[in-house]
């Protein structure tokens, strides 16, 4: 690429941390290394470890517009690239025949008539720097529309069989995310760089809970931050996330507590155990939770 | 990561041979790097020229690994190259298999049972009991084997301890033979056709060219078909010695036809999809017995439900059709397995269990692990013949 969007990967990861986004080494080298390589980047990681944050404070850090694909079962090139707007070819072929026009195929299939989607609308952006265009959840989409998108994630183009091929002038920051609900095929992948994001080190949970519940205390934050750890340890069926730590951290500071107490813990518990089974598990264990993570404190 | 040996680390170093070397080591190791990877790395050395050992890590790493599985074997090399450590070299890592030759497994000619014991070259599954009563098999000595369907209709009712592995092959083709009408759910792609409900304006549009833009022909599309997802999991434990590999060739069947998840567990849970996919069955079969570590061990079969629940192919149990096949001998809790088979019962679309000991006349699941699971479970079938394999073949492609 010519002009580099950003430095090195000290620079990313200081620019990521000014929009309140807490990056690791290796995470901070994957978003730099698909920026200057301007190839695309696939994130894999449990679900909740932020994969998805990523790709948006990647957009706010270098001020550039998120485009969001959200995938789905049967996605067709009609909702992800482009589709023709068949209702106004259809009002303007009337309109030319009550003014008595011929009408070729090259007035119909024009720009006019041209609906964008989200990927076209990435290669098609007109900017200073190319937008980060966020393929969420490519797992959840089936092996059929993998294969649409290898055209672009190769060559940043899209061709449109009637109109031509449209070539990105800057090559869009493409991020995929996939929960490994179901393999990628090798051809994806193999156009991708990669990265798996692992669950964050306590120490790295905490200055994360730190910067994204500005309300909670010290204390209260560490032993939240040591609880998730330890409930991750057991056997759980969806083990929490950062995102589900937050939004419990959150949950305690909103209910003024100041230190984890079991109270406390029973009453926002819906905000760590997603399923009726967690939620046995974790208040059967609780006792060795919190007393282990108050005696950490202590 | 040991401190920074190199000064400004690679000084001088041509980058291409660098990368052309590290790639050729990774592919070594089973790690599968092509070139736009290797080109990836020279470019990513270039944008950022690595300070320390980590920075070249990851660097590396995020251009070479292309899946979480290969990371491990990646760590290896990468810690043997630039760690100054020399890791000890694993004696199983993926020793190169030469595929048999003449792949054509329904053709292939079938030995005909000789009267001692045959060697260990068979399934090494199996230690193959020595074949007396030769009446009972199609077979004769030194006959030309003759492939008509009453040779495999007569074999599919020989228990499996009776059968030898090529017999057994041949069964499993036409398990997979019998895999046709497998159930399905509508998905949400569409197809045009004319049985369709809805317009599909797109198409109609399309085909209104040829009509002087005259929308004449309504083409109309309707949601396509897709198989349901099948979920084996086989037990392969001691108590399941004689039915392992007949079961292999079920999986095999059904991860080729139904593109079905198998997995295989006695202590532990080992997935054996990619093993079991390969062209020829013996490769296959070979492959996934490699694979399986703790063969012939004791059960767990509660902890291996768990696991498979708690892993990331969980996912791929909701509205999945799931067949376990095991006789219910399990080490573990049977609170534990009643608990892990709610669980699964929830996720699942249905739930089968087939056991070999169920066709025995007076049966009852009275084993403390058979007893936990049953209330979770569709169906329990019995699985002793590859008759009875078919049977609950048939049985799973009448579920809608």
């Amino acid at each position: 690429m010519g002009d580099r969007v950003v430095g090195d990967t000290a620079d990313i990861r200081r620019r990521l941390d000014e929009v309140g986004y807490l990056v690791d080494e290796g995470t901070a080298s994957a978003l730099f290394l698909a920026l200057s390589l301007g190839r695309p980047l696939l994130l894999e990681g449990e679900p909740g470890v932020g994969k998805t944050t990523a790709a948006k404070a990647l957009a706010r850090a270098l001020d550039t517009p998120l485009i969001r694909l959200q995938c789905y079962e049967g996605l067709t090139v009609g909702e992800a690239l482009y589709e023709w707007n068949h209702q106004r070819q259809l009002l303007a072929i009337r309109l030319a025949e009550s003014r008595q026009d011929r009408l070729r195929d090259a007035d119909l299939f024009t720009a006019e008539f041209l609906q964008e989607r989200p990927i076209l609308r990435a290669v098609r952006h007109d900017g200073p720097v190319p937008p980060v265009l966020l393929i969420d959840e490519i797992d959840r989409a089936d092996d059929e529309f993998e294969a649409l998108l290898f055209e672009f994630l190769g060559e940043s183009a899209i061709t449109i069989p009637e109109l031509g091929t449209f070539t990105a002038k800057r090559p869009p920051i493409v991020v995929l995310t996939s929960n490994r609900s179901r393999d990628l095929h090798d051809a994806l992948r193999r156009r991708c760089l990669y990265h798996w994001i692992d669950f964050p080190s306590p120490e790295r949970t905490v200055e994360i809970l730190r910067r994204s519940v500005p309300a909670a205390n010290e204390p209260l934050i560490r032993s939240a931050a040591e609880f998730v750890g330890r409930v991750r340890g057991y056997d759980l069926d969806k083990a929490p996330g950062m995102a589900e730590a937050i939004d419990w951290v959150s949950a305690l500071s909103a209910l003024g507590a100041t230190e984890l107490v079991r109270e406390d813990v029973v009453r926002t518990l819906s905000a760590v155990a997603k399923t009726p089974d967690d939620r046995e598990t974790i208040t059967g264990a609780l006792d060795q939770l919190v007393g282990g993570a108050r005696g950490a404190t202590a | 990561m040991p401190a920074d040996r190199r000064a400004g680390l690679l000084p001088g170093v041509d980058r291409a041979a660098l990368a052309v070397a590290l790639a050729d080591r990774l592919r070594r190791r089973g790690v599968p790097v092509g070139f736009t990877a290797t080109e990836d790395f020279v470019r990513g050395l270039e944008v950022s020229p690595p300070d320390s050992v980590s920075d070249l890590y990851w660097t590396a790493r995020i251009t070479f690994v292309r899946r979480h599985t290969e990371l491990e074997a990646f760590d290896a090399v990468f810690a043997a190259v630039f760690g100054g450590v020399v890791t000890a070299l694993d004696p199983n890592a993926r020793r190169r298999r030469v595929p048999e030759p003449g792949g054509d497994d329904a053709f292939a000619p079938v030995p005909a049972p000789s009267a001692e014991v045959e060697g260990g070259g068979g399934l090494p599954w199996v230690t193959l009991p020595p074949v007396t009563a030769e009446a009972e098999t199609a077979f004769t000595a030194q006959a030309v084997p003759e492939r008509l369907p009453s040779d495999v209709e007569g074999l599919a009712d020989v228990p499996f301890e009776q059968l030898d592995e090529r017999a057994a092959e041949v069964l499993g083709e036409w398990l997979r033979a019998a895999v046709a009408a497998w159930p399905t759910r509508r998905s949400r792609r569409t197809a045009t056709g004319p049985r369709g409900r809805r317009v599909s304006v797109r198409a109609t549009a399309e085909r209104s060219r040829r009509t002087g833009w005259e929308p004449f022909h309504l083409v109309r599309e309707r949601p396509v078909d897709k198989p349901r997802r099948v979920v084996m999991l086989c037990d392969v434990s001691q108590s399941m010695q004689a039915q392992a590999a007949a079961y292999l060739h079920m999986m095999r069947a059904l991860a080729l036809v139904a593109g079905a998840e198998v997995f295989a567990f006695a202590t532990s849970l080992t997935r054996l999809t990619p093993a079991l996919t390969h062209r020829s069955a013996a490769v296959a079969v070979e492959q996934a017995t490699e694979k399986v570590a703790d063969r012939f061990g004791g059960t767990r079969i509660a902890a291996n439900v768990h696991a498979l629940l708690a892993s990331h192919h969980g996912a791929k149990l909701r509205g999945a059709i799931v067949i376990i096949g095991s006789d219910g001998w399990d080490s573990d809790d049977p609170e534990s397995l009643a608990a892990g088979m709610a669980r699964l019962r929830r996720r699942a679309h249905r739930v089968i269990w087939m056991n070999p000991r169920a066709s025995a006349p007076g049966f009852e699941p009275t084993v403390a692990g058979m007893a936990a699971a049953l209330p979770y479970c569709d169906r329990l079938l019995p699985a002793d013949t590859f008759r009875s394999l078919r049977q609950v073949i048939d049985e799973v492609s009448r579920i809608r």
